[in-house]
């Protein structure tokens, strides 16, 4: 017999406005099935409304996790529009800021899989280090979450001797770390036994699907953006692409270690080979007629925007495509055949980022299944007449 | 490969297909097809030249009709297809028998452009509600916000 069960936009097990249907047949999984939209912000009609300055920021609140990604997609693509190009100095402290913002993103996520699979110290230990690069990022940036370090040309600040030698530092810290998490994360039995053989996606899957990031390159798809397409100063970088062939959440989790045991590598290349000279150049406030694509790999994968501009301040269409969209098609498949109880594990293993895919509220009827978008007032309303008719205290009828 | 040889491979696999072909910069190729041979130079590109990833599509209203651009990923960059469908009763074919992975893309192409996906898998809105009114698709330019008056109850007047 098969039960349809909902999963979402709020539950417990996830922390992001999204629904999930399942169909179950006991405790496995025969069928799953998405419904998106819960956190739709309108924000590619927005941009067309906005400057191009203006759109740095507005991008920027794409996520909350991978700011970073979202703006300097958008602004390399933008100052290629304007034909304009940032000094290597400017680049390289942009290159900086993605890279410490894979390592605090890395490091949540492997915090996120210690606790969905039951181990707790794990989360609390990387979260604990997070907080070096957390506190890096503040250094440089002046913000924890939306940096808001780049500009159209270029960056907004310098470094000096002094926050150089403070990153070097930190990531002394962070590496040794992340040797021991590697340890753990790889060899410690009962973590192991929990991640290995949990969500299966096989390469070809991965490929028919279009999956990005640690998804597609635990399932032995060597691809990443920074290696293809080199952009901003990874051309400069020297760095192993990390795969794993087990297509499992073992093999995501060996992935993100990997990966951040190379962003180390890379934020010291690019901190110890600083070059002098200028942050940013002037831009102009307008872009000629012409269209441009532009790839950024984010810690979760592929992040594209496709940007048009049509001679005036404003862009004619600018296009977003994160990567936490790209890879619902392969959860699916993964969800396929698991049990309930994988379904955390699972969904956190592609580092789901809800409000970077979507950019109204629904109310569904428990009873009868009728949705209805509703607005705050009306929702006011119905919690208001709802606290009328509850009994208080004092008159409650108690059923014991 | 190049962007110069994968330019020629191109021409040569689809010879008088391709209306455009441009390589405005380093890594990234587009061209263009009439929306007819769409599904035809699709199957090519993933038979022929091996390419397994679409990365999006994006819809531009043009005024005189809609622009669909289906960016591929091929290893050596970006390759996207163009082409242009009038604005009465928009309607293109779908790309999911060659690329499973441009479900999601098309959906939401339905839900924002109203651009009518033939023998899509899935129909289903993707990103609207489902009581989302009809006859409203929000990225087209003549669609503009009006935001509703909002009532408080017993509230300012």
């Amino acid at each position: 017999m098969r039960f349809n069960i909902p999963i979402g936009p709020q539950h417990p097990a996830l922390k992001e406005p999204i629904s999930l249907r399942m169909t179950v047949e006991g405790e496995v999984i025969r069928d799953a099935d998405l419904r998106l939209g819960y956190n739709h912000r309108g924000l590619e009609k927005l941009a067309e409304q906005k400057t191009w300055v203006q759109n740095i920021y507005l991008t920027e609140r794409i996520c909350g996790i991978c700011s970073h990604s979202h703006t300097t997609c958008y602004v390399q693509g933008v100052e290629k529009l304007m034909e304009i190009v940032p000094p290597k100095r400017g680049l390289y402290i942009r290159t900086l800021v993605a890279e410490l913002e894979r390592i605090h993103s890395h490091l949540l996520w492997l915090g996120v899989a210690g606790h969905e699979a039951g181990f707790d110290s794990f989360f609390m230990y990387t979260w604990r280090d997070r907080e070096v690069v957390m506190d890096l990022l503040e250094m440089i940036s002046g913000n924890r979450v939306h940096y808001a370090i780049n500009t159209l040309g270029g960056v907004r600040r310098d470094l000096d001797e002094g926050q150089i030698k403070k990153i070097l530092d930190g990531l002394v810290v962070l590496k040794e770390r992340s040797v021991y998490y590697a340890r753990i994360g790889t060899t410690e039995p009962s973590f192991v036994a929990r991640l290995a053989g949990v969500g299966y996606l096989s390469k070809e899957k991965a490929m028919a699907l279009c999956a990005v990031g640690p998804t597609t390159r635990a399932s032995g798809v060597a691809r990443d953006v920074r290696k293809d397409d080199p952009y901003a100063a990874y051309e400069d970088t020297s760095f192993e692409v990390a795969t794993a062939d087990t297509c499992d959440v073992l093999g995501r989790t060996v992935v993100r270690i990997k990966e951040l045991l190379s962003s180390y590598q890379i934020s010291e290349f690019l901190v110890r080979n600083l070059p002098a000279g200028d942050i940013a150049v002037r831009a102009p406030k307008r872009a000629k007629p012409n269209e441009v694509l532009s790839r950024y790999e984010a810690p979760r994968g592929e992040n594209t925007h496709y940007i048009k501009s049509n001679g005036s301040d404003k862009p004619e269409r600018l296009k977003v495509r994160a990567p936490t969209l790209a890879n619902y098609a392969a959860t699916i498949e993964m969800l396929k055949n698991g049990f309930i109880a994988d379904i955390p594990l699972i969904f956190a293993a592609i580092d789901p980022c809800v409000c970077c895919a979507e950019r109204t509220v629904e109310l569904v009827n428990g009873r009868t299944g009728e949705e209805k978008t509703v607005r705050f007032a009306e929702l006011r309303a119905l919690a208001a007449e709802r606290h009328k008719q509850l009994s208080t205290k004092r008159n409650a009828v108690w059923p014991l | 490969m190049t962007d110069q040889e994968l330019v020629d491979k191109l021409k040569s696999l689809l010879g008088e297909k391709i209306v455009e072909i441009s390589n405005p910069s380093l890594r990234r190729v587009f061209f263009t097809v009439a929306p007819g041979n769409l599904t035809a130079s699709a199957a090519v590109l993933s038979k022929d030249l091996g390419i397994w990833y679409i990365a999006t599509i994006s819809g531009v209203d043009v005024g005189d009709g809609y622009e669909l651009l289906y960016h591929f990923g091929p290893d050596t960059g970006s390759l996207t297809m163009r082409t242009k469908i009038p604005k009465e009763n928009p309607h293109i074919e779908s790309l999911c028998p060659s690329f499973p992975g441009a479900i999601l893309y098309e959906r939401e192409l339905q839900d924002m452009f109203g651009i009518a996906v033939d023998h899509i898998p899935d129909p289903r809105p993707l990103i609207v509600p489902d009581d989302w009114p009809a006859g409203n698709f929000p990225l087209r330019k003549d669609w503009t916000f009006e935001r509703p008056e909002e009532i408080i109850p017993g509230g300012k007047k």
